[in-house]
């Protein structure tokens, strides 16, 4: 079984008839993908149908199915699912719907009547996992861009999803903000396991921690596999190559014309293949 | 043509924001600001144009102090575009969302066509004139903001964050646009977490760290390898194309990009070619 | 205050309303004044209220003062500027000394109001600093495009569609997004936690016995 399953999934949204064209796309148990593409080319709309949002919320027509943790969406409620699976969208600002930290972290697990000692629990079990300790009682309007998103991820992980889906969750963060809160992906993904699911459009600040690349287009998947395989695709066949890594694009010019290269995780190891490419030594060896 | 002096900024209650920062803006330049979330980018863009006032120091715009000037009077000398477009688009038509501006100005109606007109075309609009802006994608959005701040015929260009919600392919597209304006003698800057853009588009950096200038110069010189490490604790990302050149053992001069570093890459090697076959170098 | 149910709080704050409406004579009003006053240093909320305290002050010393030339009898004038004090203060100590979620999960628990409306009132106070955040950052983006607001006032009032509707437009697509949050988080559903302690104790108990004597005595003394 599949965390997340696309089996020929077709939709369109009824007022303008875009979104997705007989997708098919498997996410295993405790993979860490990164959903990338052109705008417009269905990241959204995929990331919304893996919550049953697409189509219970949004109405429209579709074909085909998807499972979430083995369960179809159609036959379910947006909140059933979503005891599996936890969203954090793209304005998760207005996500938050509660005066102070504690309650908004509260919310989805006093609307599942849990027993009020254990809601507490979970509340500082989430708080700490985000790293946001100690601001419980913190008031909403007092928290920085940064912390409010640490918060959308704090209260959905409350509820204990095996799957988090995050819609461009860095576009409004620093460099470092944005690396802390891949670091915190990761860190969930590898010791709770969780599966992770992104969208984003910086494919270099997610190539450390990725497994899987998906690449939409024009409500497709164009391209599905490891980092290495796809970006390889994405510049060969020109599909959204301009969004490769740098590192990668290099790598790719260079094997253009020369041997192929390791695949450049650091700009340390690109140097120094570049470096014994480019050595004395090895030019004698090469004519010797 | 913009020099400020000394300025100083706290917000009531709050740690000063900018502490004695002094910075001169020639006509035409391309400046990247960077620095964290927080190291007072926004607050200095934001006295550039008179929408804060300095607690100390000033603002000069051709010599004359700005402090009696609002941001509608500077807009005639500095465009702002936000990082949001969706904050001020609000006509039927790009044309008339253009147009807001120069009425505000009360110019006369051929000035105002005229204006307009020449926004659309520099920003590559004029297809679009017509169209219902909201209806358009985002970097088109983000277009009609600039186009907006250019129908006022401002001298320099401030963009906060432009290239933020846009795909790899759209970021290009803004930064071609930026450049076409720069070699039209319009200055630009361009606030930016991006330091692979930054590299690549803007002539000199200015970075921000707690309020302080801490750098200000040619931007191949912010990401040498000596400064690498305080680049790091200004918040600063590195680019990789940077990162490399700069621990290459055989120097290969400042690169600004992918397709440069790896033209002088090939160059050396097709050198070495050239040795090897007895060929003159 | 801190320490009662929020029920509780909040029927002190309307037996307080009631007591200012049954009392004509300014020294009963001043005690009941007093009583609050001392109730706002206890709960250690004197330093937060005090600039709202004195602005109350001079509104309702104004509001006494400009009765008089309407033949209005000094007692009570002085009367009628003390209600207008008490009740203000009343429900300020209310909102210093409980907390929002606590009243809501009183107001649906224990007075039965339906949840949607008191999630409604909640939801609606958080949203407050962030339209407010939203709508300078609309007015800044349009000054910096040279928007003058024009002296005209019908010019004026065709040029708030500048302000408004960008405005109007973020609202809209912050609802859908609330209302996704809302569904994906079970909204509505049949059963429902309330993690706050609402339930009244002892002392609760205590004040509402106070309570009712008082009432009893402001009764019999009118």
């Amino acid at each position: 079984m599949q965390a997340i399953q696309f089996e020929d999934f077709s939709y369109h949204y009824p007022k303008t008839g875009t979104g997705l064209d007989r997708v098919s796309l498997a996410i295993p148990y405790g993979s860490f993908t990164v959903l990338t593409g052109a705008n417009g080319g269905g990241k959204t709309t995929l990331c919304l149908a893996m919550t049953g949002l697409v189509p219970h919320f949004f109405g429209g027509s579709l074909s085909g199915q998807v499972l979430v943790d083995g369960q179809s969406t159609a036959g379910r409620s947006v909140a059933e699912t979503a005891g599996g699976v936890g969203i954090v969208m793209e304005d998760y600002e207005s996500q938050l719907v509660s005066l102070t930290v504690f309650e908004e972290i509260a919310f989805a697990l006093e609307n599942q009547a849990l027993p009020a000692a254990l809601i507490k629990e979970r509340v500082s079990e989430a708080l700490a996992a985000v790293g946001l300790d100690g601001l419980a009682q913190r008031e909403l309007s007092a928290l920085s861009g940064g912390q409010k998103q640490r918060l959308a991820v704090a209260s959905v992980i409350a509820s204990q999803p095996k799957i988090l889906v995050l819609d461009e969750p860095a576009s409004a963060l620093d460099p470092e903000g944005a690396e802390e809160l891949y670091a915190l992906l990761a860190k969930l993904n590898r010791e709770q396991g969780i599966t992770v699911i992104v969208a984003d459009h910086d494919l270099a600040r997610a190539m450390p921690y990725a497994d899987t690349v998906v690449v939409m287009e024009q409500g497709r998947v164009a391209l599905q596999g490891t980092p290495t395989d796809v970006f390889a695709k994405m510049l060969s066949g020109q599909i959204y190559a301009a969004a490769v890594p740098a590192l990668r694009r290099l790598k790719g010019r260079l094997e253009r014309e020369h041997q192929a290269l390791s695949d450049w995780l650091t700009a340390d190891a690109a140097a120094s293949e570049i470096n014994a490419l480019l050595s004395p030594q090895r030019r004698l060896s090469l004519s010797a | 043509m913009l020099d400020i002096q000394q300025v100083s900024f706290a917000y009531p209650g709050h740690a000063p924001a900018l502490k004695e920062v002094s910075l001169t803006v020639a006509a035409g330049d391309f400046i990247g600001l960077a620095g964290r979330n927080g190291s007072g980018k926004t607050t200095l863009t934001r006295l550039m144009v008179g929408l804060a006032k300095p607690v100390s120091g000033q603002v000069l715009l051709d010599g004359q102090n700005t402090i009696q000037c609002g941001p509608a009077t500077m807009a005639r000398a500095i465009g702002y575009v936000f990082q949001n477009p969706d904050r001020q688009i609000f006509r039927d038509t790009v044309a008339q969302e253009v147009a807001f501006g120069p009425e505000q100005m009360e110019w006369s109606d051929s000035e105002r066509a005229e204006a307009v007109a020449a926004a659309l075309n520099m920003t590559g609009l004029e297809s679009v004139a017509a169209a219902y802006p909201r209806g358009l994608t985002r970097s088109f959005r983000q277009r009609v903001a600039i186009a907006s701040a250019l129908a006022l015929k401002p001298r320099l260009l401030i963009l906060d964050e432009p290239t933020s919600g846009q795909d790899a392919e759209e970021k290009a597209q803004l930064m071609n646009l930026l450049d076409q304006l720069n070699q039209q003698g319009i200055g630009v800057i361009l606030v930016t977490h991006d330091m692979e853009l930054l590299l690549a588009h803007s002539r000199r950096a200015v970075v921000l760290h707690q309020g302080e200038k801490v750098f200000d110069g040619p931007t191949e010189e912010l990401f040498a390898a000596a400064a690498a490490t305080q680049v790091t604790e200004w918040g600063l990302r590195v680019p990789d194309v940077a990162a490399v050149a700069g621990k290459l053992e055989k120097p290969l001069g400042a690169v600004r990009s992918v397709e440069e570093l790896a033209d002088r890459i090939e160059g050396q090697l097709r050198g070495d070619e050239r040795e090897k076959s007895g060929a003159p170098v | 205050m801190k320490n009662l149910a929020p029920l509780c709080n909040l029927l002190l704050t309307i037996m307080l309303s009631v007591w200012t409406v049954l009392l004509w004579d300014p020294l009963p009003l001043a005690a009941l004044l007093a009583l609050e006053l001392m109730l706002i240093g206890y709960a250690g909320q004197a330093g937060k209220l005090a600039r709202p305290i004195f602005g109350l002050t001079l509104v309702a010393g104004f509001f006494a003062i400009i009765q008089l030339p309407f033949d209005v009898a000094v007692p009570t004038a002085i009367a009628s500027g003390l209600k207008m004090m008490v009740m203000t203060v009343a429900f300020l100590l209310l909102f210093a000394t409980t907390k929002l979620p606590g009243l809501t999960a009183a107001l649906v628990k224990q007075a039965h109001i339906p949840y949607e409306y008191a999630f409604l009132f909640t939801s609606a106070l958080r949203f407050v600093p962030d339209f407010l955040a939203e709508s300078q950052a609309v007015r800044e983006a349009q000054t910096c495009r040279g928007y003058v607001p024009s002296r005209n006032p019908v010019k004026r009032l065709i040029s708030y569609a500048a302000m408004v509707e960008p405005m109007v437009l973020r609202a809209i697509s912050r609802s859908e997004t609330m209302a996704m949050s809302l569904e994906l988080r079970g909204f509505g559903s049949a059963r429902r936690t309330f993690s706050q302690q609402i339930e009244f104790r002892g002392r609760d108990y205590l004040v509402l016995a106070v309570l009712a004597a008082l009432t009893a005595v402001v009764v019999i003394y009118r």
